[in-house]
């Protein structure tokens, strides 16, 4: 387990390495993770894997995450492995939805098909990559299934068709629906209709009536 | 056995063959109707030409390997030497026209339909299809998902559903004994 | 006279699908094969014939519920994915977990090592043609799981390791039948060794075919005994110790030359250094609680449960709605019998997992088999294969 101190020294080390590209960096739970500025996500890495006091030699994971109501929508996060040092670090871009992100895949040979699913899953395109095309998702799947506003079931379903002699989508019918439950209580859950009951106080204290 | 007279004596219903004489004077169709009759009634030969044929082939099940995901390693399991399935006659087959059933094992997802339904085309028949686990069932634990195929029924028609996740080797072996039961009890070439 | 002149021939290269049902294609993959006539110049493997959409599914359930998508991701090896998912999930609840709880998780980590590089071996093997260690070690694996069953009800996927410790605490008997399996177990090593290591044929298959030197297996990503192979000396067990790892004293195996059969030389030694882990585990296993009785957290015992009321109401709330997990993020890795195998967990707070990416090693072996298959043989594609130790429930998710 690494002690936090000599993360801190590491992130303050990058920080001042790299500038003003860094918007932001801090050590949570014993690791050390940065958001940095998209277009640069190119320039770093490089220097993360050749600098010879950090030596990140191994791109272990690119995934992207999406937080639906804030913009930027996207975030497409980085971990790398140094094995000299035994040291992680996490790096963050922010990516607007339809803008695309420089593609590492040059830098890391491993980033080429974690960039694919990325853009297969969330639909955020790489710039220069070399096989950009779909890889978990069915042929034709249209749509980009983690998004946090596609269904959890999705649009179409599959069967065979005995007169077609072949397999058919169809729209999803399902005999029972997937049952959410709102795990709220009543009392934090119901926000609207108590304001809706207490009447309306003016500025100065009176009781206005609709 | 074949009928030399096309017409019934009273002789031969003396001998007792239980069929009805047809009376003197009666159209030609009822009599062809009547001798199709004393086949069928008479089909002693052919009843045990199908329990023989249908001996042999249950006996000697040809499964084809069709392992998906984690119920392929309980299929494996079951071929392994604890619960041997060699001994039942079943041998796995790479190849689908060698095979004469398929075992779903493994969760069917949409991108794997029309390559199952391809490979269930290529099998001869009589063929049979056993789905195991509960997401070649129905979905099972991924019934829900986008990109999973509700039930391999959808796709293939099935004979026998095993439940479980996985279902133990044993299930699976019980399962093919029950195949095998089934294929003695329904298997009848004369009327295919 | 004229002189005729050759007309140049264009030959194409002949693609073959390496179809998704094939008997050493170890799961559903779809290769799609460029060969000049034997050689292979390029393979592009399809996936996602398996993709159940795992990390979808866990977005919408509890993190109790979230538990068994885990042992159906690398389900020859279901208990280390499990032990990801329970430490990345203790890690953001601040947990620590009982000594006991620990020994056990490293026992069964351990028992899973041999599970999993038993079966790899034996199918590596049977797709280079050596049919006998399959049926050997297929019976070893009965009786491991034998123990699963015996220690949380199923013989497969056990929803063992839980956040908070484990299920429950071994049944009287297992630790001397593990014991006794653990002091029988070398023996049927050596024998499958002594069928496979010396063997003229099964060298021929696997020396210098698939050869990753250091910075390319770093480069691609690799972890596991496919880095070790390539005579890179990392494993997380000793690197990133977690539970009792560091109280352990055992080897790592590395390989020189990155080749196949380094590889499997790599799985048979840490299968017999997996063996001395599980007896020192036996050995040094203190007696104490299972999970941490934090009621909020891990379940009551069932007898406790009928009788009093707050167990009770515990019980049903941690059925039901399940403990919410303060906001952070953490990439929990463990080293899982075939590599790296990492949970990056985000949570926001709320009793349901806000994104979880499951990194599984396998995704990136076979990025990488493209570049180790080119100028090999069709034949060796099998191997490679084999080698790779890859699984699609891991891959495809």
């Amino acid at each position: 387990m690494d002690t936090s101190n000599s993360l801190q020294d590491l992130g303050q080390f990058i920080a001042k390495e790299i500038g003003t590209d860094i918007l932001r960096w801090s050590v949570v739970h014993g690791e050390l993770m940065m958001t940095v500025e998209k277009g640069s996500i190119s320039r770093i890495l490089p220097y993360l894997r050749d600098s010879e006091t950090l030596q990140f030699s191994q791109l272990m994971d690119v995934c992207g995450v999406d937080y639906l109501g804030r913009t930027p929508r996207f975030d497409v996060v980085y971990n790398l492995l140094s094995l000299v040092y035994n040291k992680r670090i996490r790096l963050k871009i922010e990516v607007e939805d339809g803008m695309s992100v420089p593609s590492v895949s040059a830098v890391y040979s491993s980033a080429n098909w974690w960039e694919r699913e990325v853009f297969d899953l969330y639909g955020i395109p790489f710039e220069d990559h070399p096989d950009l095309r779909r890889i978990l998702t069915d042929y034709g799947f249209e749509g980009y299934p983690l998004r946090k506003d596609f269904p959890l079931t999705g649009y179409v379903e599959v069967r065979y068709d005995e007169e077609k002699q072949k397999v058919v989508y169809e729209s999803v019918k399902l005999p029972q629906a997937f049952r959410t439950f709102d795990f709220n209580s009543p009392w934090e859950g119901m926000e609207c209709a108590v304001q809706a009951l207490e009447p309306k106080h003016t500025e100065d204290g009176r009781e206005v009536s609709e | 056995m074949g009928i030399k007279k096309p017409f019934l004596t009273n002789e031969s219903l003396k001998a007792g063959y239980g069929i009805q004489a047809i009376p003197e004077g009666m159209d030609p169709d009822a009599l062809l109707q009547s001798l199709t009759q004393e086949v069928s009634q008479k089909g002693f030969i052919v009843t045990q030409l199908d329990k023989v044929a249908a001996w042999a082939q249950s006996g000697s099940l040809w499964p084809m390997t069709f392992g998906l995901a984690c119920c392929a390693i309980e299929m494996m399991q079951t071929a392994a030497p604890r619960y041997d399935l060699d001994r039942f006659g079943v041998m796995f087959r790479p190849s689908p026209r060698q095979a004469d059933l398929m075992i779903v094992a493994g969760t069917l997802t949409n991108k794997m339909t029309a390559p199952l339904r391809k490979v269930y085309d290529q099998m001869a028949e009589p063929r049979y299809v056993i789905s195991m686990g509960s997401c070649a069932n129905g979905g099972g634990y991924y019934h829900y998902s986008y990109a999973v195929t509700r039930g391999c029924d959808r796709i293939v028609p099935v004979d026998i559903y095993v439940p479980g996740c996985p279902p133990t080797a044993e299930a699976l072996l019980y399962a093919i004994l029950q195949l095998q039961r089934k294929i003695i009890r329904e298997r009848h070439y004369s009327r295919c | 006279m004229e002189t005729l002149e050759q007309e140049s021939k264009k030959t194409q290269n002949f693609t073959i699908n390496f179809g998704p049902q094939h008997p050493a294609a170890h799961g559903v993959l779809r290769l799609i094969l460029e060969l000049d006539g034997e050689v292979v110049e390029r393979a592009d493997p399809h996936i996602g014939l398996l993709h159940r959409g795992t990390e979808k599914l866990i977005e919408y359930k509890t993190y109790l519920q979230a538990i068994p998508y885990f042992d159906r991701l690398d389900y020859v090896s279901p208990m280390s994915q499990e032990h990801a998912f329970a430490l990345a999930v203790e890690k953001l609840l601040g947990l620590e977990i009982p000594i006991r709880a620990k020994y056990i998780r490293v026992l069964f980590s351990e028992i899973t090592r041999i599970l999993n590089h038993l079966l790899n071996i034996t199918t590596m093997a049977i797709d280079v043609g050596a049919m006998t260690p399959l049926l050997w070690g297929f019976e070893e694996r009965e009786i491991l799981m034998g123990f699963y069953e015996r220690v949380s009800g199923a013989r497969m996927h056990s929803a063992y390791f839980r956040p908070g410790g484990v299920q429950k605490d071994l049944p009287l008997g297992l630790a001397e039948d593990i014991r006794a399996f653990a002091d029988r177990f070398p023996q049927v090593i050596d024998d499958i060794e002594r069928l496979l290591t010396d063997n003229r044929i099964f060298k021929q298959r696997t020396v210098s075919i698939g050869v990753v030197n250091a910075e390319q297996a770093q480069d691609w990503g690799f972890s596991g005994p496919m880095l070790r192979a390539s005579d890179v000396a990392w494993d997380l067990r000793r690197a990133q110790p977690y539970e009792v790892y560091d109280q352990m004293d055992f080897l790592i195996p590395v390989g020189k030359h990155g080749d196949c059969y380094d590889r499997y030389l790599v799985r048979m030694e840490e299968m017999r250094q997996s063996v001395r882990i599980i007896k020192q585990c036996l050995e040094q296993m203190p007696e104490g609680l299972v999970k941490v009785k934090n009621y909020k957290i891990t379940t009551p015992p069932r007898a406790e449960m009928k009788t009093s009321m707050e167990a009770l109401i515990h019980h049903f709330k941690l059925y039901t709605e399940g403990y919410h997990v303060p906001k952070g993020e953490t990439y929990t890795a463990v080293e899982a019998p075939k590599g790296e195998f990492a949970v990056y967990l985000i949570a926001d707070g709320s009793n349901q997992p806000y994104r979880c990416k499951i990194r599984g090693p396998s995704f990136a072996f076979l990025q990488a088999f493209d570049f180790m298959v080119k100028g090999h043989m069709l034949a060796d594609v099998p191997s490679i294969i084999g080698s790779l130790d890859v699984v699609f429930g891991e891959i495809d998710r």
